[in-house]
């Protein structure tokens, strides 16, 4: 938990990845020059000190992921976003089977989320079941740009992805995450395009669509969708390392997005490993709106909006009961590796961060 | 904007300049000279050379295609000029651009395997660069004292310019008064209104919904709203790119020996 004046804050970290871009791992020079474009990302909005090299970055493991997220208490939880890209690695990028193994480790500290791409038809909708029934996934993670064959993309509006969204609804995953946002080489900016989510979203309104890094660069037409489907969230990923190198841009961003979603729709994500929440959850927490911003939107990043954006929003979609947390975090199994009893049990801040 | 007379028989880097600084990226709405893209400017005669390296590799090949043509045609609208010619560096599409772009292919020839087509994406991209430049326009109406009735009333006809002066002056309430503002963002956004076939006629409306449609004035303050938020997501956009081409210049110093 974050201490912040004498107040504690449960953060719930709502998107992180443990991926593997190992040069075994590639099979097609899409798989390279994705991970290469990640770590653009990676060191473009990472402070120099905190930046890995590429090898480590490539791939970094179980332990370190569980160092990263909860070795300071930085994060209380993470949500797993599996993203497959099964035609560029070979054992994909980060599957749900994958991301199963730590996360059914620690069941206590993650939520492990599935996938499903409609170009796989009926097979895919068997998947879709089977990560149901095996895993109990209460949410998918969908990447609309992906590389299937020929195809380079597919959109949320197609009659085939309604009948996914209809298994969602029917299975009782209710928790949809596009990623709508930058382009990645060698993917597709326009397979990214926010615009989908509109007519899926009030097609939908059983469910909740997430819509992961606010739709940058089409943030206006994220924000005009959002306004009108209320069952339509922002994920922070991307637009929260601002903070660190751009505050004055942080600043904007969040008044715009407090201004058209209103505090209860904002949702934190690290993307770990892009950004590591070892570092990014205390910029986030510690950036300020501008007083020009205050004054022009009349909105605050005050404690409450904070304890809202940075885990109890994502808490009431994923039906994660903060205090239950907090009380079982006092003595888990993680809490016991890094000597996090006492934080967890009288507010005391966590060991110092090396 | 005041027509500019540099276009002397001798060619200058200045005059050349001046042409691609009215090119602009067209997802940021901002100047390419400004955003620093451009690295050399080569003149030979008639013949002037522009090199443009963009802030990373994978830019939108489609958005370095429309930089990269209007920059030709822009250097080309000089009198002094017989050819220019653009060469891109650093960028994974760099030999069917410089190819297409050089030889006057269409976006299509050049990219026979790309599906849209580009008057789509500049429609689509202009059309938020109007709403973006909308806010500053109408911001220096609401500067000048004129209220939100008025403002979404006003007619192309309503402006009238002084020689010489920066600044327009603006009828309104059937020509019984008039306000003066200065002409900069108001022409600004003349020049987007326009490009987007939104304003031509002298009774056209001025100012229009980000969708096209005249403004109702209860609407007037969401309206504006959305132009601001234009404007936010084109500069945090920037923010990304400006990121990008700080990390690919400080990882161009690190190799430079190598």
């Amino acid at each position: 938990m974050y201490q912040q004046n004498g107040e504690e804050i449960f953060v719930i970290d709502g998107h992180v990845h443990l991926w593997d871009a190992t040069e075994e791992n590639i099979k097609h020079q899409g798989g390279e020059e994705f991970i290469q474009c990640f770590y653009d990302y990676h060191t473009t909005f990472t402070p120099e000190e905190r930046q890995w090299d590429i090898d480590e970055y490539r791939k970094y493991g179980a332990d370190r992921m569980v160092e990263d997220l909860f070795g300071n208490a930085a994060a209380d939880m993470a949500i797993f976003q599996p993203t497959y890209l099964t035609d560029f690695y070979d054992d994909g990028f980060n599957t749900t089977e994958q991301n199963a193994e730590l996360a059914t480790e620690h069941p206590e500290r993650f939520v492990l989320n599935g996938t499903f791409d409609p170009r796989d038809g009926e097979e895919g909708l068997e998947y879709l079941e089977e990560l149901h029934e095996k895993y109990e996934i209460p949410g998918v993670k969908l990447y609309t740009a992906e590389w299937r064959g020929d195809s380079k993309g597919w959109r949320l509006d197609d009659e085939e992805a309604f009948e996914f969204l209809q298994k969602c609804a029917d299975l009782g995953i209710e928790n949809v995450h596009p990623h709508k946002g930058p382009t990645i080489r060698p993917l597709n900016r326009d397979a990214f395009d926010v615009k989908d989510v509109d007519d899926a979203a009030s097609s939908f309104p059983e469910l909740n669509f997430i819509v992961e890094h606010v739709g940058l660069p089409r943030l206006d037409d994220f924000c005009w969708i959002a306004t009108q489907e209320t069952n339509v969230y922002g994920g922070l990923a991307v637009a929260a390392p601002f903070a660190q190198n751009r505050p004055g841009k942080f600043s904007e961003i969040m008044s715009e997005l407090l201004w058209w979603l209103g505090e209860d729709r904002v949702i934190f994500g690290s993307d770990y490993a892009i950004w590591n929440p070892d570092w990014l959850v205390e910029e986030v927490m510690e950036a300020e709106l501008t007083e020009e911003h205050r004054a022009e939107y009349g909105v605050e990043w005050d404690l409450e909006t904070k304890k809202k954006v940075m885990g109890e929003n994502i808490a009431d979609l994923y039906d994660i009961d903060i205090e239950a947390k907090r009380e079982a975090f006092q003595n888990d199994e993680i809490s016991q590796q890094f000597d996090l009893e006492d934080h967890y049990a009288s507010g005391e801040p966590a060991p110092a961060d090396d | 904007m005041s027509t500019r007379t540099s276009d002397g028989p001798a060619l200058t880097r200045a005059a050349v300049r001046d042409r691609l600084d009215r090119v602009t990226d067209p997802e940021l709405d901002r100047s390419i000279v400004a955003l620093e893209y451009v690295d050399a400017i080569e003149i030979d005669g008639g013949n002037v050379g522009v090199d443009l390296t963009l802030p990373t590799a994978w830019c939108s090949p489609a958005f370095a295609w429309m930089m990269a043509v209007d920059a030709r045609d822009e250097v080309e609208s000089l009198p002094a000029v017989e050819e220019a010619r653009i060469t891109l560096h650093e960028h994974m599409h760099e030999t069917e651009i410089n190819r297409g772009v050089n030889e006057r292919l269409s976006f299509a020839e050049s990219f026979p395997d790309a599906d849209g087509d580009i008057a789509a994406v500049r429609a689509e991209l202009d059309e938020k660069a109007r709403v973006a430049r909308q806010y500053d326009a109408v911001e220096a109406l609401l500067e000048a004292g004129l209220d939100p009735e008025t403002i979404v009333e006003l007619q192309v006809r309503d402006l009238e310019y002084a020689d010489g002066a920066d600044s327009v002056s603006i009828y309104v309430r059937d020509s019984s008064f008039a306000v003066t503002v200065p002409d900069a963002p108001i022409e600004r956004y003349l020049e987007k209104a326009r490009e987007t076939n939104l304003v031509s006629a002298p009774d056209d409306r001025l100012f229009r919904t980000p969708e096209g449609d005249p403004i109702d004035p209860d609407s007037f303050e969401l309206v504006h709203r959305r132009g601001r938020l234009a404007q936010v997501n084109m500069s945090s956009q920037g923010g990304i790119c400006d990121g990008l081409r700080e990390a690919r210049e400080g990882r161009l110093e690190g190799t430079v020996d190598e």
